[in-house]
């Protein structure tokens, strides 16, 4: 049975989130209403909705980047503990097992690929800072164990034979494929994709709906991907939740999205304007 | 030894043991302390004049200072003005603690830098909230207080008249000139040292993160008050040590020393001599803190101009930051690269 | 009740002239989205040119001042042509630093041209005092106090009602929008540093007589300028006045009242404090922070 620990969380067995009555409001606006949904464990997961329709501001409270007004979001963590993420630090968020890559690709361009990667692995680090200015013999093999991991990271991703490249001057798609192997870096329990197609062409696209199957697969961790590429939601996702205006509304496999009234009214609404 | 990728270094493979051992970067450090070391014999035998010494050992001083804020405005993109304030605490308290209450030199030394990093976390928690365009000012206004404070408190200070100090007694020697122009090497060595360390290992990548995006910084796990705590710290615990060593080996300290235009000298330092770059830090100090003084002023006529020194520097800090942006350490990688594509002939990349 | 009334009308004089410089740091803020530092050393550099002609062209301190602010306006107007306007793609960190540059040119300038001897600058009402309830005030510290308030009246009039004003403002607001919408944007920011030179020079000429026209003699003007914006939040343009008022006279009551040497000191730690709890300054919003 599932554990309880932060604020008498919950969680039933084969869940890794569950988000429960989410709710957030800016000056009045209420960008997401009682939203609730669950991800099971090792599932890929479509989070799907027009533009403005909320979906990034559900992660940010996923995330607690924002913290939400109402709501629960129950997480298995990657030590099996269960918790409530509501109100914790965001800082705190990746030790957990929950990571997340950005929109618009966050790496640093003065950085090689491989110290992009190792970003990552922040928490992981058990070395203090006098420890790593000393080069004591923990901190040196902490940071040639992360550097093992990382070489694999960027294998796993087709990299590596860049990995000692600055970031700045790397094409579009090298980056993404930075930005996720830096998520493997964090031993994930959930992998949050935010909308990982925009800038890619169809083969590339092709190529990435590969990659996530790989991830989930090898590295076992679920994925919850945020995307407006419906093509690629329909094609990879096992069930995908579909919201409008913040609120929800459905929630199945992806046939079941494709065919549901709301969801085609929705998505009609914005494509044709008539 | 395990490897460390050099930023921006892409040594060719090479099996000859002298090369690989220069490819360690802590060899080179040492290499590089032991040459500057070697400077006061060439002021011995009459080849540099030995006034030149001094100028020099300033040139060391500044570099540990200029590391400090490089760890602050290279890596983590925090801009500081209050680097002279801080510097001049290290002096003082070094100052006094050696001279009137006779502590050992090297106590006095970890005192003062204890107590710089005390306020240097001080003005982290500071900057938390006040990030950006205000961080500079909220610093400039520490920097102003410390100033005053040096001003008002003479007991400790000598006030207006200063405060005088001799060369450092390490061990019950009393060393000389020379001798602790080889001590200032050794510090600096070791502080680039351990910036090196710091820089390229979780720390280092953490300031990145935190420079690149403080919102991607957190999703990763780096929290930012710790690190922007941590890298005050280090920075102001670096002017202090900066501060002692001027005290003991400039040995006198006025409260006109340690106003806005050092820690303005001690910034160009950093942008000229090239953000994140260690040498380049080095560098930067030897065109800030030397030229001026070693050469500029030995030019006839425009060596004769008061004030040729600042707008030297001031002119050289728009160029850089307008036209190179990676500072002069820059040009050699520049140069390299040039020579590279020249020899492959230029055929189609150009 | 007379002595406070006293420091509290030297608090108006000194307040006006840190109002004046704050003005042109937050007007370059504004459009040309960079922190001033140089606006003190700016106006030591034109303040100079005053002095010199006071004292070796024996031209009337009116006069001088004229050709000051034309100075100001061709140094202005150099600066932004020659760097600023070169300079739009660097970072705002990297632009702060340009002004750091611009600071140490200057101060190296002004021996160079102007000699290393320190000059004397007459007030413009050499002498007189006025009795008001018991406080004294010199004619000239009231007429320093008038001109003062005249200039940010005429300044607010301008920004609130004439074209070059509302460009201003909309430069302010955002300068890709106003750029499209065929605001000058150009010209904004050429008039933005002319003017923020001459209201540096000015700001020198009413403090200079206090002292000695020195490279440093604008050193406390620029920095509770700086600090002054702080205070009272970079994003309106009263809000800096306001705070340049607050400084002088918490500056002046504190030593006054408190104590003589630190009273400035703790007037900034009060600030460093503020901003603590409120980072945006006195009147502002807060930024959403945005992923």
């Amino acid at each position: 049975m599932a554990k309880a620990t932060h604020s008498g969380a919950a969680l039933a067995d084969g869940l890794v989130l569950d988000i429960h009555d989410l709710s957030i409001q800016f000056g009045g606006l209420k960008a997401v209403e009682a939203l609730s949904f669950h991800v099971k464990e090792q599932e890929i997961f479509g989070l799907i909705g027009p533009n403005g329709a909320g979906k990034t501001t559900a992660f940010n409270c996923i995330t607690q980047f924002y913290h939400p007004d109402r709501g629960q979001v129950v997480f298995r963590a990657r030590d099996g503990r269960v918790l409530d993420l509501v109100g914790l630090p965001v800082h705190d968020i990746i030790r957990l097992g929950l990571v997340r890559t950005f929109q618009n690709v966050e790496v640093i361009k003065e950085l090689t690929l491989i110290d992009n990667v190792l970003i990552g692995a922040h928490t992981d680090f058990k070395a203090t800072i006098l420890e790593q200015a000393l080069r004591l013999p923990r901190a040196r093999r902490e940071e040639r164990e992360m550097r093992a991991k990382a070489v694999r990271a960027l294998e796993f991703m087709g990299i590596a034979h860049l990995k000692d490249a600055p970031a700045g001057g790397q094409p579009y798609g090298v980056l993404k494929k930075v930005e996720m192997a830096r998520t493997l870096m964090a031993q994930p329990k959930l992998i949050i994709l935010d909308e990982p197609a925009a800038g890619l062409n169809d083969s590339e696209t092709a190529e990435l709906a590969e990659t996530i199957r790989r991830m989930r697969d090898e590295y076992r961790c679920t994925i919850l991907l945020v995307e407006h590429d419906m093509r690629l939601v329909m094609n990879i996702c096992d069930r995908i939740c579909a919201i409008s205006f913040g609120q929800f509304l459905a929630c199945g496999t992806p046939g079941e999205i494709q065919g549901n009234k709301l969801v085609q009214e929705a998505y009609l609404g914005e494509e044709e304007p008539e | 030894m395990d490897k460390i990728t050099v930023q921006g270094q892409t040594p060719p493979s090479n099996s000859n043991p002298a090369a690989r051992a220069f490819r360690n970067p802590y060899i080179r450090y040492i290499l590089f302390g032991v040459v500057i070391a070697l400077l006061p014999l060439l002021a011995k035998s009459g080849v540099m004049p030995s006034s030149f010494l001094v100028n020099l050992g300033g040139v060391l001083i500044y570099s540990i200072v200029a590391l400090g804020l490089n760890l602050l405005l290279g890596y983590s993109g925090l801009i500081s003005l209050g680097t002279a304030g801080f510097m001049g605490l290290g002096a003082y308290i070094s100052g006094y603690l050696s001279g009137t209450v006779g502590l050992p030199f090297l106590l006095t030394v970890l005192i003062a830098i204890a107590a710089a990093a005390v306020i240097g976390v001080l003005v982290g928690f500071v900057s938390l909230r006040v990030a950006g365009i205000y961080l500079a000012i909220a610093t400039l206004c520490v920097s102003e207080i410390l100033r005053k404070t040096f001003e008002e408190l003479d007991q400790f200070t000598g006030g207006f008249s200063g405060l005088t100090a001799g060369y450092p007694t390490l061990f019950g020697f009393k060393l000389s000139r020379e001798a602790t122009f080889v001590l200032l090497t050794a510090a600096l060595v070791l502080v680039m040292m351990l910036t090196h360390n710091l820089v390229n290992g979780q720390m280092g990548r953490a300031l990145h993160a935190m420079r690149g995006s403080e919102v991607a910084a957190q999703a990763m796990g780096v929290y930012l008050l710790k690190y922007r705590l941590i890298v005050f710290a280090i920075a102001s615990a670096y002017a202090a040590l900066g501060g002692a060593l001027y005290m003991h080996f400039i040995k006198f300290s006025y409260p006109a020393v340690w106003i806005l235009t050092l820690s303005l000298n001690i910034l160009a330092v950093v942008v000229i001599g090239g953000l994140r770059s260690i040498y380049g830090t080095v560098i930067g100090a030897l065109i800030v803190f030397a030229v001026p003084d070693l050469l500029l002023k030995r030019i006839p006529v425009i060596g004769g101009i008061d004030g040729i020194a600042y707008i030297f520097t001031g002119v050289l800090i728009i160029l850089v930051v307008m036209f190179y942006p990676s500072g002069v350490v820059g040009i050699g990688h520049d140069i390299k690269r040039l020579i590279s594509r020249g020899r492959k002939g230029g055929a189609g990349n150009g | 009740m007379s002595t406070f009334l006293q420091v509290f009308l030297r608090s108006l004089e000194t307040g006006g002239v840190y109002a004046l410089a704050a003005l042109g740091i937050i007007i370059i803020f504004r459009t040309s989205n960079i922190t001033h530092f140089a606006q003190g050393s700016m106006g030591m550099f034109n303040t100079f040119v005053v002095a010199t002609l006071v004292a070796n062209a024996k031209l009337p301190l009116w006069l001088a001042t004229l050709c000051g602010l034309c100075t100001a306006i061709v140094l202005g107007c150099l600066v932004d042509f020659v760097i600023i306007r070169r300079a739009k793609k660097v970072s705002p960190v990297a632009k702060q630093i340009i002004t750091l540059g611009l600071i140490m040119v200057f101060v190296g300038l002004a021996p160079m041209i102007f000699g290393v001897d320190p000059l004397k600058l007459p007030r413009f009402i050499e002498s007189g005092d006025l009795d008001i309830f018991g406080a004294h005030l010199t004619y000239n510290g009231l007429f320093n106090m008038v001109l003062g308030v005249a200039l940010m009246l005429i300044l607010f009039y301008v920004l609130q009602k004439t074209k070059m004003g509302i460009a201003i403002r909309t430069t302010a607001s955002n300068e890709p929008v106003a750029r499209l919408m065929g605001v000058p944007t150009r010209n904004v920011t050429l008039f933005a540093w002319a003017l923020a030179a001459c209201l540096g020079c000015l700001s020198g000429v009413m403090i200079a007589p206090t002292t000695s026209v020195t490279p440093n003699v604008m050193d406390p003007v620029q920095v509770n300028a700086l600090i002054a914006c702080v205070l009272g939040g970079f994003q309106t343009f009263y809000g800096p006045v306001l705070g340049a008022y607050i400084i002088a006279v918490g500056t002046n009551l504190l030593s006054f009242y408190v104590d003589s040497t630190w009273g400035g000191q703790l007037m900034y730690l009060l600030v460093l404090v503020f901003i603590v709890f409120r980072p945006q300054g006195l009147v502002g919003k807060k930024f959403i922070k945005k992923v």
